[in-house]
């Protein structure tokens, strides 16, 4: 019985874990802010101390400012379509006239996730190739040929097509966090709603959404992480390209440390992404704090 | 009691697994241990199965002849290898024989003391030395010095389909007007002239390579190229971006150059939709199985009004180098002369079709004709331009290449690129010293 109040006690078995976060999370936070105060590269022992040169010089680099304004784009859109679309679809999905065909649905609007980036993004490749794309020859089906174009090779709509590919895999993620929230909510408010005479429409807006709040906060907060880390969709569909309109964060992080040989100036980048994330990720986690105790 | 089970069951994995991490960390003393087997650690970039094979069977072969050594070979591809010998090259566990290309992708492992110097092994044994053409050995050297061995040398030319050729009564064109008359015959019966995709732009970098070679006079290029003293402000420069847009500008490409891959380019070029493709002498083999006999090539044509060297050709050799830290350089030394001798090399011909810098591997009982009349191209060039991409300071081709893709798209100038690459070589001289 007094074991659990022993706080000695206590403190000895989250020290395992305590150690642990700080070793590989607060640890290498600290020294990435250390390694970004000199001009050094992988292969060469030598390290020149720069001082915050590289921090004066990274908000005066157009580049920077350029992968900002694609990277806060991302985010932005994947919370409107991947929080926003995944919680509809998981709503649409519980009612109870589509139960019947819900693990079909769920299957299929799920199966993206699971596919490797790297392929994912060579078959959207593939679909947005301008003269053997299936895209564009859709869109040439219909009639809409002035629309088609070089997607990824066109600076105007080379970073929605990413962004675009992105939504396709990663709604059915947030669509099945969304599902089991809802199978959480007691049948019974939506019973007495029922009663009461509640539409489907004021079932989801007064029900579904105030009780999987919590959801939506977290969805939100990984989709938005998950905008300020994107990498791995820049890099296999356009490197950056053309030019440097589809760079973000990521892709000009690795570019600067693994090709430019100037870690201190990726370990600068890394800093910032950090202080981004982390910034908004309060913010947030305040705002539901807020929304709560009211 | 079954709670307790699980929590047993949790903490035995846990301890498990944490062995597992320390176990992992002390796994480093394989190389040279106690019986006198030295062990090599050997880094190429072909994965391929087609052509890995070459490796590991010399490999085998190797191992036989020298008992005490074993060789442990990984092989990364082309792109990702460029990242992980930059991080190898800061680790004790470097490869003792690594992939380079030349010129400066090379220098820097030099510079920064990461490459043995192979001077004195080549003059030790001068039959090795002269087997290996000068144009292969040479973008190896810094400041007089060996520091690489050549696998391969590659010439970049533009491959044609004959039949479309004799039907609109085409000659390989010698010179850029002559050439510019070609691609607008070509355009203008309907094809599409020249297949190119750079959504990488090292692709479009292959052009510009020649193109500022033909445009800039020698040392004016040279001197640019070193990261200490370039500059980049010769209007020659401007020039070839100029021509390169032009190209482009005219239709002479295929529409979504910057959305599509160099692979798709060659396959439209076998599939007969485009009438010519900007190939390397590594791909001739491939080439010939695309579309087979009816293929001919041709280097970039003379340009009258550039002020380069007529006789220079587009391309480089690849090939080996040994880590300035290796324990065993002998061994390795012994392993990059075994790879390279003769026998070895009209194998490599064989089964890879590659372009050998050895004197006399590549020949007509072992090559296509076109491989051997692309090697005597090279033997007859004065020199060679080697690619832009490797061969400039990787922060300036930084800026070059991805500017390459807004000069096609029409974002920029070729003034306003130039300036960005004269800025970027301003800064990277400042801080070479």
């Amino acid at each position: 019985m007094n074991m659990y109040r022993n706080k000695k006690i206590a403190v000895f078995f989250m020290l395992p874990a305590v150690i642990f976060v700080v070793l590989f999370i607060y640890y290498p936070i600290i020294q990435n802010f250390f390694y970004s105060l000199f001009r050094w590269n992988s292969f060469s022992p030598d390290r020149v101390f720069v001082g915050l040169d590289y921090y004066r010089r990274l908000f005066k680099d157009p580049v920077f400012y350029i992968a900002l304004k694609n990277n806060a784009l991302y985010a932005f859109i994947s919370i409107i379509v991947q929080v926003g679309l995944g919680l509809v679809l998981a709503a649409i999905l519980e009612e109870k006239a589509f139960r019947k065909y819900q693990t079909f649905f769920r299957t299929t609007f799920f199966l993206p996730a699971v596919i490797s980036i790297t392929v994912v993004g060579l078959l959207w490749q593939l679909i947005y190739n301008p003269n053997i794309g299936l895209l564009n020859a859709a869109l040439k089906a219909i009639g809409l040929e002035n629309l088609t174009r070089a997607w990824l090779g066109d600076s105007k709509t080379a970073m929605l097509s990413v962004i675009a590919t992105s939504q396709w895999q990663y709604t059915g993620y947030i669509m099945i966090l969304f599902l089991i929230a809802i199978q959480k909510i007691p049948e019974e408010l939506y019973e007495s709603a029922m009663l009461d005479g509640a539409n489907a429409f004021s079932k989801f807006f007064y029900i579904t959404v105030p009780q999987v709040a919590d959801t939506i906060v977290v969805s939100m907060i990984i989709t938005m992480i998950g905008g300020f880390k994107v990498f791995d969709e820049v890099y296999v569909m356009t490197a950056g390209g053309p030019g440097r309109s589809t760079e973000v964060l990521a892709s000009y992080l690795y570019r600067s440390g693994f090709r430019n040989d100037e870690m201190g100036y990726a370990a600068t980048i890394a800093t910032i992404i950090f202080a981004i994330t982390f910034v908004t990720t309060l913010i947030q986690l305040k705002a539901s704090k807020a929304n709560k105790e009211e | 009691m079954n709670k307790i089970k699980k929590s047993v069951v949790l903490m035995i994995l846990l301890a498990l697994t944490l062995i597992l991490f320390t176990a992992c960390g002390s796994d480093d003393k394989a190389s040279g241990s106690g019986d006198g087997v030295v062990e090599l650690k050997f880094l190429h970039k072909w994965p391929q199965p087609e052509y890995s094979v070459y490796f590991d069977d010399m490999i085998k072969k190797f191992e036989a002849e020298n008992e005490n050594i074993k060789i442990k070979v990984e092989a990364v591809g082309d792109e990702p290898i460029k990242d992980k010998l930059r991080i190898l090259m800061g680790t004790d566990t470097q490869p003792d024989i690594f992939f380079t290309w030349s010129g400066e992708f090379a220098t820097k492992f030099v510079k920064s003391g990461n490459s043995l110097d192979l001077t004195d092994a080549l003059n030790k044994n001068p039959q090795w030395k002269n087997s290996i053409m000068e144009a292969g050995l040479e973008p190896f050297t810094y400041e007089g010095k060996n520091y690489g061995i050549p696998l391969r040398i590659n010439g970049k030319f533009f491959v044609y389909n004959t039949e479309m050729f004799e039907k609109y009564n085409l000659e390989k064109p010698k010179t850029w007007d002559e050439f510019l008359v070609v691609l607008e015959t070509l355009k203008s019966n309907g094809i599409t002239p020249i297949g190119f995709g750079n959504i990488f732009p090292w692709a479009g970098s292959h052009y510009l390579t020649g193109l500022n070679q033909k445009f800039v006079p020698q040392e004016v290029r040279m001197k640019d190229y070193n990261p200490k003293t370039g500059e980049f402000t010769d209007p020659g420069y401007v020039k070839a971006l100029e021509y390169f847009k032009e190209l482009n500008d005219k239709g002479y490409f295929n529409s979504g150059v910057n959305s599509t891959e160099h692979n798709m380019a060659s396959e439209m070029f076998y599939g007969e939709q485009v009438a010519m493709v900007y190939v390397e002498l590594e791909e001739f083999s491939e080439m010939e199985e695309g579309l087979p006999g009816k293929w001919d090539f041709f280097a970039m044509p003379e340009i009258t009004e550039g002020k380069g060297n007529k006789n220079y050709l587009t391309g480089a050799p690849d090939g080996f180098m040994i880590s300035g830290k290796t324990k065993h350089p002998e061994e390795a030394i012994k392993f990059l002369e075994f790879l390279t001798n003769m026998e070895n090399s009209l194998e490599l011909v064989e089964v890879t079709g590659w372009p050998s810098p050895i004197i006399g591997a590549v020949s007509l009982d072992n090559s296509s004709e076109y491989l051997v009349e692309g090697m005597n191209a090279i033997a007859q060039a004065e020199g060679m331009a080697l690619w832009l991409d490797t061969d400039i300071h990787i922060k300036i081709s930084d800026v070059y290449l991805p500017n390459l893709q807004e000069l096609l798209n029409g974002t920029k100038t070729p003034e306003q690129i130039m300036k960005e690459v004269q800025d970027m070589a301003l800064e990277v001289q400042k801080e070479a010293e």
